[in-house]
């Protein structure tokens, strides 16, 4: 929609201020494995108001994924009822009810199964690459790819916006942060996760622009498939398999013909069905992720006295922080109404997505930095490599040009979207007017800083 | 072979040799035959005994964080336990552990203290008519890597 033609090349350019971002959550939870991602970070090298600001930004970030995530699985399922995807009403409707459905469900406090999102994610990275390899083999051609990328190429203005939209394409990089106090050895398997993560999503995804691309023009993936792009990409390859034409050129031997020619039939059915449904699936999965991550976020924060306890309160019988997952996912309903009017709702989320999330990740890249400068000989379980010592200390490359590719982000976002300017200011003024009476009230001061023994006896 | 009140087991020595003992209370009734059981077993060969508590903390939540009521439930459980071993001139160790799933930590704490036997209680509990064992009871059955004993309350 934004990029055009430079999805490919912004979603490369967005990779590698992805890539720097992992690398410095690797140092940084490895460090301090405990829930609170940036906001840890922030309050162990500065203060506590830095850590608020950085997790208050979080917060926001994981409210749009909620509302994000939400709003595009209605699309998914257009498959099967159209009115969903052509219909604002429906549409919102739908997006407002899974969210709906999500905070009772984890204000009661069902148990998901680990197991079946493990399986689910693994269903969906296999049907992707298997998507990516189809539409290279059979629509991939790289004269018409590069037609459509220098044909559509943006203005330097949309180009730029583009890679910080593209940024919404890599979030889970906070959550396997909040995630690490879970894990066996967190020291060793958190940055073994990032890297992981940075292998997977960069050649998915750049598989997929390369696919998407192949598939369709860019006027085609930003109109009727925009909020669904993967469907979209699904169906252009399913129509492009011809089964008895494939297999002819496959095989010779009737007998492989048949069954190729049979498997290739099914293929073009059941594709588009099954990126419907697993989209769907996965998204609503990931909705739930960002509902938890944000209730344990303001659990941690509450615990920091960085927010209100009220926030952090336990619902006595379900045992779930009732009052955080009710409040927040108010507000990321909210943040869908304006669907029912908003045709442009989606790029407007986006916009907010990058604000909270580039705020909060130049933060963790200044942590990481602070922390080199402030606390050179503390113990760093996985400390980055690339580093160019100044005045004595050694400080890492990748979080020196992590925290200007974030800081670049955030300001073409805040200049360029008046919604995500206006919204964004909004929450973080509104977050820091309670802070400060928060703390007032409680007779802290709001710039108090962790100390070093605090952390030694924590362990 | 039927047993009658006041009627002991001989247990073979041979086969049931315990050094460590690990016993899963929840605070629930069963839990005082289950500790008098690990300790009376315990006895014979001298074995440690370690009495664990798991508060199941639920994923909306960081997995350290404090929930007041249910460690006030688990203290009062894991005291119980100590006061019963007492009774039975035997001395336990207790634990609490915070976990996303009460079987999977039972199983650990096993795993990490070596131990050559778990002892859990249970109630008797139907669901939609139908005998139901839970969750964290077949996990650990199947699971746990030695012997499992386990108790069932009375019917009444």
């Amino acid at each position: 929609m934004v990029a055009a033609g430079a999805t490919p090349v912004v979603l490369g350019i967005a990779g590698i201020v992805f890539i720097f971002t992992a690398l410095t959550y690797a140092e940084g939870t490895a460090m301090f494995p405990e829930a609170g991602g940036s906001a840890s970070f922030a309050r162990h090298a500065f203060n506590d108001l830095v850590g608020f600001v950085a997790g208050w930004a979080l917060m926001f970030s994981y409210i749009v994924t909620i509302s994000i995530s939400a709003y595009t699985i209605p699309s998914y399922l257009g498959l099967f009822w159209e009115p969903l995807k052509t219909s604002p009403l429906a549409h919102t409707a739908v997006a407002l009810g899974i969210v709906l459905l999500l905070m009772i469900v984890n204000v009661v406090g069902i148990r998901e199964s680990s197991q079946v999102n493990v399986a689910l994610a693994i269903l969906d990275i296999a049907t992707q690459v298997f998507i990516i390899v189809l539409a290279l083999a059979i629509l991939f051609q790289s004269g018409i790819f590069w037609h459509r990328v220098t044909e559509y190429w943006p203005s330097t203005a949309n180009l730029v916006f583009g890679i910080a939209i593209a940024a919404i394409a890599f979030t889970g990089v906070e959550t396997v942060s909040q995630m690490a106090e879970e894990a066996r050895r967190p020291q060793v398997r958190a940055p073994r996760a990032y890297i992981l993560i940075i292998v997977v999503v960069l050649l998915i995804f750049g598989g997929i622009s390369v696919s998407a691309f192949s598939a369709m023009t860019p006027p085609e993936l930003a109109s009727e498939w925009a909020t669904d792009p993967m469907a979209g990409v699904a169906h252009n390859v399913s129509a492009a398999i011809v089964p008895d034409e494939l297999a002819a050129k496959l095989f010779s031997n009737p007998v492989q013909f048949f069954l190729a020619s049979w498997f290739l039939e099914v293929v073009r059915a059941a594709l588009p069905l099954l990126v419907a449904i697993l989209a769907a699936t996965i998204l609503f999965i990931a909705t739930n992720a960002g509902l938890l991550g944000i209730s344990r976020l303001a659990f941690s924060l509450g615990r920091a006295n960085l927010v209100p306890g009220v926030l952090k309160r336990v619902h006595p019988r379900s045992k779930t922080p009732y009052v955080s997952i009710i409040v927040f996912t108010l507000v990321a309903m909210l943040l869908q109404v304006p669907g029912f009017f908003r045709p442009d709702l989606f790029e407007n989320l986006g916009g907010l997505y990058a604000f909270g999330s580039m705020l909060s990740f130049a933060l963790a890249h200044l942590s990481i930095l602070a922390l080199r400068w402030r606390m050179p000989r503390a113990e760093r379980p996985f400390k980055l490599a690339g580093n160019v010592k100044f005045r004595g200390v050694e400080l890492p490359l990748t979080a020196v040009i992590g925290l200007l590719g974030t800081v670049a982000i955030w300001i073409v976002v805040v200049i360029m979207q008046e919604y995500s300017r206006w919204v964004g200011f909004g929450w973080m003024a509104l977050g820091l007017g309670m802070y400060f009476l928060f703390r007032w009230h409680r007779q802290l001061s709001p710039a108090r800083a962790v100390k070093w023994s605090d952390i030694l006896k924590a362990g | 072979m039927r047993l009658h009140r006041g009627e002991t087991i001989i247990v073979d020595e041979q086969y049931m040799k315990l050094e460590r003992v690990l016993v899963a209370v929840n605070g629930k009734d069963s839990d005082v035959e289950t500790v008098k059981l690990a300790c009376d077993l315990a006895k014979k060969f001298k074995a440690k005994v370690y009495v664990v508590y798991v508060i199941e903390v639920k994923r909306s939540l960081p997995l350290d964080a404090t929930i007041e009521s249910e460690i006030e439930k688990a203290e009062k459980a894991l005291s119980r336990a100590e006061e019963i071993a007492a009774e039975h001139d035997y001395e336990v160790e207790t634990d609490l552990v915070q976990a996303r799933e009460v079987g999977p930590a039972i199983v650990d704490e096993a795993m990490e203290r070596d131990v050559d036997l778990i002892v859990m209680g249970f109630g008797y509990k139907k669901r939609f008519g139908i005998f139901n064992l839970g969750r964290v009871i077949p996990y650990v059955l199947e699971e746990a890597p030695c012997r499992v004993l386990l108790y069932r309350e009375n019917i009444s």
